[in-house]
């Protein structure tokens, strides 16, 4: 504990002591991981909105011709344990030929000549909006299709399937870019430790030869790249912070409906950013003491 | 306290050491010499382990030296002070931080550092310069403040490495009356010297190495 606090000390000092070489490394490393956070923020606002336009068309589930009434029934029964279905409307083929001639007005006389009535009863879902995603909508439609009595199930396909697409491109980009960032930051830290590292090589060689352990001549490089990282993350932080209500500021005076709508990362997300930035920094000062013999 | 057995060193091809034995007892202050070139930098490092023997045994206070784990081998510097040849001051560092250092890496507490610097201080005569930094100091100055790391953590062994290589006659004087100090208090001392008028008329006992070898070894 006491060697602890002398290493955090040393540390310090050397933190001050080159403090150019320091500063550098803490804003390279905040611009990275305030360009992997933005595009977080990003593709969580972009996932947010697919969301919502995901559930907005709703679905439309047609059934077969003539079904018992015992089938159509049993068919909203199933719709209705389905914790994920908000609202189930049933449409008979007579309401819908209604809604029809609503629709056609003085021109729904071109319905006359038909002998029977085309369409199909259907039920109208409205869907949860929160746990839905794009994949999730698509299975469900699946499995509704696969009802006995169930003709077709309609919903934004297209957009769907490339809303799907976009969303999916974005995390794997995401995971990329983090993992990009991640080996970026570590082996910036790295750098930098090792020159300071190189730099007090006499002086090590001396610790050495008086009695020091491997930990104790470490220790105080650990510390610093932990410091580091972690300023760095709290930096980038309070950049995406200010970033965003920035952009949120900008985006109403052009757009005042969009108020409200843009989400930023959660809290959590944000008290990560340093711990993240920390660890990595942590990982790039590991390496960079090497193995230490004597 | 020192022990070779048989010890054999080898740079590249280049025999340095080669067979050599010597006891060395608790307590007791003895000179190595021999000229420049002969191996005594060399046989110390093997004495703190800055260097490997490529055959022979090595016991220090105890330890069985060349089978030291990296690990281990800090403990065994704890207990042996050097003070080498080029001084290895840490610079931009006061000389009462130079000299806790060697308290530092143990972790002792830094009330006891404070003290024991103190006495070391005032053992070495530096009292008054406590506070300069080690590269403003004079050479026998500097020499001092090695002296008081070597000694600060009260080593049962302390290796000097031409001690008064630079220094006049009169602070070479000081220096040596300074090894005697320590190794009256029970210290083990040994002193690679190539300056004769050191050991001459000393009446201590005097290993003396040539081409490789013990030449003479000298119990009084
Ligand atoms: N690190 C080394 N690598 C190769 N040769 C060395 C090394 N250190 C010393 N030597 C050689 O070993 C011999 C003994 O050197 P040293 O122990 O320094 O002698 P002394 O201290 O008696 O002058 C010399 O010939 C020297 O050139
Ligand atoms: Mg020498």
């Amino acid at each position: 504990m006491r060697a602890f606090l002398y290493s955090c000390q040393i540390a310090f000092k050397n933190l001050v002591v080159e403090r150019w070489i320091n500063l550098l490394t803490i804003l390279s490393i905040s611009v990275g991981l305030l360009l992997f956070t933005s595009y977080l923020t990003i593709t969580l606002n972009i996932d947010t909105v697919i969301k919502r336009w995901g559930t907005g068309f709703g679905m439309v589930v047609y059934l077969g011709d003539g079904l018992s009434m015992e089938t159509e029934e049993s068919i909203k029964e199933l719709l209705k344990q389905d914790s994920d279905i908000l609202e189930l409307k049933y449409v008979s083929s007579d309401e819908a030929l209604k809604e029809l001639r609503e629709v056609l007005g003085s021109r729904s006389s071109i319905l006359d000549s038909m002998e029977a009535n085309p369409l199909p009863s259907s039920f109208e879902l409205k869907l949860k909006r929160e746990t839905l995603t794009p994949i999730y909508i698509e299975k469900k439609a699946a499995r509704i299709k696969e009802m006995t009595g169930v003709e077709d199930v309609q919903y934004g396909e297209k957009w769907l399937s490339s809303l799907n697409t976009i969303s999916v491109v974005m995390r794997v980009i995401a995971v990329l870019l983090g993992a990009a960032i991640f080996i970026a930051i570590a082996f910036i830290t790295y750098s930098t430790i090792k020159v300071l590292f190189y730099r007090r090589k006499d002086e090590i060689e001396t610790l050495k030869l008086l009695g020091a352990t491997r930990s104790f001549i470490k220790m105080p490089f650990l510390i610093e790249g932990l410091f580091i990282g972690g300023v760095s993350g709290v930096i980038s932080a309070l950049s995406l912070f200010g970033l965003y209500k920035f952009t949120v500021m900008k985006f109403v005076e052009f757009l005042p409906s969009i108020r409200g709508l843009l989400v930023s990362l959660p809290l959590e997300a944000y008290i990560a950013i340093p711990i993240a930035g920390a660890l990595m920094s942590l990982t790039g000062s590991f390496f960079a003491t090497g193995r230490i013999r004597y | 306290m020192i022990q070779f057995s048989n010890v054999s060193k080898f740079y590249d091809e280049q025999i340095v050491l080669k067979d050599i034995s010597f006891n060395i007892e608790k307590g007791d202050l003895v000179y190595l010499t021999g000229p420049s070139g002969s191996g005594k930098t060399t046989l110390l490092k093997l004495v703190y382990r800055a260097e490997h023997p490529d055959d022979g045994q090595i016991l220090v206070a105890g330890w069985d030296v060349a089978k030291l784990r990296q690990k281990t081998i800090p403990f065994l510097r704890r207990n042996v002070g050097i003070v080498f040849q080029d001084f290895r001051l840490l610079p931009n560092k006061t000389v009462f931080d130079n000299i806790a250092i060697a308290l530092r890496i143990q972790g002792l507490d830094p009330r006891l550092i404070n003290e024991k610097v103190n006495d070391a201080l005032n053992d070495v005569g530096l009292k008054h310069k406590s506070h300069a930094l080690s590269q403003h100091l004079s050479g026998g100055e500097q020499q001092r403040v090695v002296i008081g790391r070597a000694m600060v953590s009260k080593p049962t062994v302390l290796l000097a490495d031409e001690p008064t290589g630079n220094l006049d006659v009169e602070t070479a004087d000081i220096v040596i009356k300074l090894f005697k100090e320590i190794n009256a208090r029970g210290t083990t001392v040994l002193i690679a010297t190539h300056n004769r008028e050191l050991f001459m008329t000393s009446g201590r006992r005097v290993i003396f190495l040539r081409d490789s070898a013990i030449e003479k070894d000298i119990i009084p």
